[in-house]
């Protein structure tokens, strides 16, 4: 588990998924980090662009993506997924501008991307050339 | 007989003990970098997760392929099999560090045998969400077919 970033240990059905009443399992995430941000990115198929909830509070961001509602499903000759809800949760580490947390989704995964504050961005000093006078 | 079952309560308290601490010694054995980046999900059978459904008039076919686009997967009828390919490409991006893997990259093929007769010209797939859906109609002759009663 990153240290960077870390989920928040919960078992699958968070309060957040408890409040829609749907089943949610944790989906599978990749982090990366360049000098500007961290970048979450996460598998929710199924998920339509408006199905994504994302939620700060503290230094807790809570992810919930929802399916689309699926019609009366025929019966099933063969299954090996479950079309549940994703619930997750992350800490967020000290140095991260929460209010300019921003996400899209594109063919089923969720990019998340938490600017880092200006104070914590890399502090490259630019070398100029003197004059020579 | 009191003092034997103290005894052999700690017995198993120093097993426990010895065992709690072999396995802290393996977690620091472990390389956490490459702990880490083992994808949790792997133990999967297969990719993509398909979930096969039935109804009157077709077969449905639901694959579960987040971030692949159109030109990432290919649907075909192979003998009495449909056949899906494709590859998700890794999304570590140049100049990011990357702390969490979780999500793996993946070329597949997956022949699924058909359920039953197929109109193999009817197939159509579509991909939305990361959910790749084909929907097969069943061949005519494979269809329920009423026989009328005639009175003679």
């Amino acid at each position: 588990m990153s240290d960077v970033i870390s989920t928040v240990p919960e078992k699958n059905g968070t309060a957040h998924a408890k409040a829609y009443q749907r089943r949610a399992s944790a989906p599978p995430v990749d982090v990366f980090e360049n000098a500007d941000e961290l970048l979450l990115v996460a598998d929710v198929p199924g998920v339509p662009p408006d199905g994504v909830d994302l939620r700060v509070e503290n230094d807790t961001l809570t992810l919930f993506a929802r399916r689309s509602e699926t019609k009366d499903e025929p019966p099933a000759l063969a299954r090996e997924y479950d079309e549940v809800d994703f619930a997750t949760r992350f800490r967020i580490p000290a140095g991260i501008d929460t209010g300019s947390i921003t996400a899209e989704t594109k063919n089923g995964t969720l990019l998340v991307r938490l600017p880092k504050t200006a104070a914590v961005k890399a502090r490259k000093i630019v070398v100029r050339q003197g004059s020579g006078d | 007989m009191l003092t034997g079952w103290i005894d052999f309560d700690d017995t198993l308290r120093t097993l426990d003990l010895l065992q709690r601490r072999i396995d802290r010694a393996f977690d620091g054995w472990a390389d956490p970098a490459w702990t880490r980046e083992r994808p949790r999900h792997r133990a999967r059978a297969a990719w993509p997760p398909t979930n096969v459904f039935e109804t009157k008039e077709a077969f449905v076919v639901k694959a579960e392929v987040p971030g692949l686009a159109q030109g990432d997967v290919s649907v075909s009828m192979e003998d009495d099999a449909l056949v899906v390919r494709g590859e998700r490409k890794g999304e570590v991006r140049d100049g990011y560090k990357v702390h969490l893997r979780e999500r793996a990259s993946i070329a597949f093929t997956r022949k699924l045998p058909l359920p039953g007769r197929v109109d193999a010209e009817g197939v159509t797939a579509t991909l939305e969400n990361g959910v790749l859906t084909i929907t097969l109609p069943k061949a005519r002759e494979a269809l329920p077919r009423q026989i009328s009663v005639k009175a003679v």
